[in-house]
């Protein structure tokens, strides 16, 4: 990285801080109460909101440090919404779910993204698809296939109201201020996020593994020079991705949700392309993807914390916060440096 | 698929187009339908009577306009998802020029074509407007067109349903509608006697068609567009400026969104209403642009093919009780499998002699070897 390089780099961060910072004057002087807005309630709502963006966003950014844009991230969490649901409702024959049965629906649509995006895989490392288009695909297919699926199972685009994953609740801990009820009073899903987080950190930059996907976006020549299948990497990298989306969109079915939502543009709402986002603006650093999710979970809980203090914005207009931030932090951040060989399929020279 | 030649593209789009609707039979049939019925309804909805016709006609006209929106983006290399935005926002400006132009403009047949030239005016410079804003953010801040046209279409629904909702829905209203446009304006129905289809509005996107196909291949803009989409260095080199082709690309593919939200407008609705209930043409035009390898002309037969699957998935939704979803579904699977023209060249060569492949094989093989430049 070259010292004009790093100093583009930052300068954008500091104009992304300084437009955080505007926001906040703006508040100030509309005066707004401030306190008011920042309990730990948000906090919380924001942690919830940002674990379906965070945990897809860490996994694309594995996938796409590995030399493969997965932009089907969107399809990808609208598989794993659907089939965590249809999963969790058929094991229970369409009784009443138990927190076990809510768990396999889960794994399941772990299992069922991580079996489509091998396909994905295959078609775009393989058979080299152009990535961007075969990415939209998978959207257009999860949009189509989403709502068609779930009218076989349940007779209509949607699942009934169903159960979801209960929260951890560590006796003694979770009486303390704040932190414990961010921290010891908490959906599981959060806490697994956070771990995933720290662990995909960890990888990426602290093993050799971790130096092997990065090496595979970056210069995968040099990763094959050194008798690593640098396909092999890529395909597990896409597969991770997959895994993740699968855990996302089951997050926002079950995991705080009440079931799947297959209307409009699906339940999923536009999180994948977020998500995209978020590790661009955390540049590619897993803890970096997290914080960002973090901003754009806020942005999304913002409406209902300006319902709560008597700031009257239809919801029509505050559910656009999110995609509008997104406007906002694309045009600051521009396209962060991609790995070099992303979208070039590798064949090895034998 | 930019290296293939003619005839290997039309080989891969049959393939594609086959491949998805037999795995969609697949799904149909596990999903526990009748597969020979499907297919059946499918035709039949599509063809089976005058006004099925009708119907299918008016979808392929949409599906005309906003493939065409696509595929000058695409040619030129900029990925325009937000056909989809910049056709609700194109229809909008139609429907406010009609509502608030029609009590002070004469009633009748001349006030009809002037509310409609108007309201396509307001349609088009709209569109192109909001499409312009995505050509500026990757123009000049090297913002992904790919992630901002999707969030853009998410707000120009967000914001134009609040509009709708708030100040254009009559006070006694139970659906977030606005006031229906006055009768006299509507395209008048020749041929065939549906109140949504007429046969000016298929003349309208096939004239834009022949426009788009004149501009990308007889002008000097349309050289700047396609030299920049292909081959940057020498398109700088000849004197492109190419943050501007690419303002000026979105600008001109939004400018035909919006037109296209100009005929949903007038032609279909006659009011306006919530965008999210609105059909995804500008998605499905993503489609039906790939299949077309982005040309103009290729549109033309495109549109009518996902027009017909479009009417006949319709059709099958209310006579066979198969959700019209799977259509959707599979129209992504012939998006999945156009991007990947390798997988029928490898098809076609391992099917050489003879077998289900060797239509393919025989059309495309010879033209792989030629067309392997790119």
């Amino acid at each position: 990285m070259s010292v004009a390089d790093f100093s583009r780099r930052h300068r954008l961060r500091i104009g992304a801080a300084a437009a955080l910072l505007a926001v906040v004057v703006v508040a100030a002087l509309l005066d707004l109460p401030g306190a008011q807005l920042l309990t730990v309630g948000t906090a919380e709502r924001t942690l919830r909101s940002a674990t379906p963006i965070a945990l897809a966003a860490i996994g694309g950014l594995y996938a796409e440090k590995s030399g493969v844009f997965n932009i089907g991230l969107e399809g990808f969490m609208i598989f794993g919404a659907l089939a965590a649901a249809a999963a969790a409702w058929m094991l229970s024959g369409g009784g009443s779910i138990t927190q076990a049965q809510l768990w396999f629906g889960i794994a399941a649509a772990v299992v069922v993204c991580s079996v489509l995006t091998a396909v994905f895989a295959v078609l775009t490392i393989r058979y080299e698809a152009d990535q961007i288009v075969a990415g939209l695909a998978v959207w257009f297919i999860g949009l189509g296939f989403g709502p068609f699926v779930a009218t076989v199972i349940w007779g209509g685009v949607s699942s009934p109201v169903l159960p979801n994953v209960d929260n951890v609740t560590v006796p003694g801990l979770a009486s303390i201020p704040v932190l414990g009820r961010l921290l010891f009073d908490v959906s599981p899903l959060v806490l697994l996020t956070i771990l995933v987080a720290v662990v995909a950190w960890v990888v990426l930059y602290r093993t050799r593994y971790g130096y092997w996907v990065q090496a595979a976006g970056e210069n995968p020549e040099a990763l094959d020079t050194a008798g690593v299948d640098v396909n092999r990497v890529r395909y597990a990298s896409v597969v991770l991705s997959g895994a993740l989306a699968g855990l996302a969109g089951a997050s926002l079915s079950i995991g705080f949700g009440s079931g799947f939502t297959g209307t409009g543009a699906t339940m999923v709402d536009g999180r994948g392309w977020i998500a995209i986002v978020a590790y661009l603006f955390g540049n590619y650093n897993p803890l970096g993807a997290f914080g960002a999710s973090l901003l754009f979970g806020a942005t999304d809980m913002l409406q209902i914390q300006l319902q709560t203090i008597g700031v009257s914005l239809p919801s029509s207009i505050t559910e656009l916060f999110p995609y509008v931030t997104v406007l906002v932090v694309l045009t600051l951040v521009g396209y962060t440096r991609v790995p070099d060989a992303v979208g070039e399929p590798y064949e090895t020279e034998e | 698929m930019l290296g293939a030649t003619v005839l290997e593209r039309f080989a891969i789009a049959v393939a594609s187009t086959l491949l998805a609707l037999l795995l969609g039979s697949l799904v149909v049939a596990a999903s526990g339908y009748n597969p020979v019925r499907f297919g059946y309804a499918l035709v039949y909805g599509a063809f089976g009577s005058l006004s099925n016709v009708a119907f299918m006609l008016r979808q392929s006209t949409m599906l005309i306009l906003a493939g065409v929106a696509v595929a000058v983006a695409f040619r030129a290399g900029v990925f325009n998802i937000g056909v989809q935005g910049q056709f609700v926002v194109g229809g909008f400006a139609t429907a406010l020029t009609v509502l608030f132009l029609a009590p002070h403009l004469p009633g009748g047949a001349l006030g009809g074509v002037l509310l409609v030239c108007l309201g396509t005016v307001a349609a088009v410079l709209s569109g192109g407007a909001y499409a312009a804003i995505p050509g500026l953010m990757k123009a000049y801040a090297d913002a992904n067109e790919v992630i901002t046209t999707i969030m853009l279409n998410f707000i120009a629904s967000g914001v134009i349903f609040f509009l709708v909702n708030g100040y254009l829905r009559p006070p006694d209203a139970v659906a977030p509608n606005t006031q229906p446009f006055p009768d006299y304006v509507d395209l008048p129905s020749v041929a065939f006697a549906s109140p949504s289809f007429s046969v000016i509005g298929l003349g309208i996107a096939l004239a834009t068609v022949v426009v788009a196909y004149v501009v990308v291949n007889r002008t000097r803009f349309g050289y700047d567009l396609v030299t920049a989409g292909h081959q940057q260095a020498a398109a700088a080199y000849s004197g492109v400026d190419p943050e501007r082709n690419v303002v000026a690309t979105m600008v001109f593919s939004g400018m035909i969104a919006g037109l296209a939200g100009a005929v949903f407008a007038v032609m279909i609705l006659g009011y306006y209403s919530d965008p999210a209930t609105f059909p995804r043409f500008g998605f499905d035009a993503i489609a039906v642009s790939l299949l077309a390898a982005n040309n103009p002309l290729g549109v033309v037969p495109a549109g009518l093919l996902f027009g017909s699957l479009d009417a006949g998935g319709q059709y099958i939704d209310f006579t066979l009780n198969i959700p019209a979803e799977l259509v959707d579904g599979i129209i992504g699977l012939v998006v999945l499998f156009v991007a990947t023209p390798e997988l029928f060249r490898m098809a076609g060569r391992h099917t050489g002699l003879g077998g289900r492949g060797s239509k393919e094989s025989r059309s495309g093989q010879p033209e792989s070897d030629g067309g392997d430049e790119a």
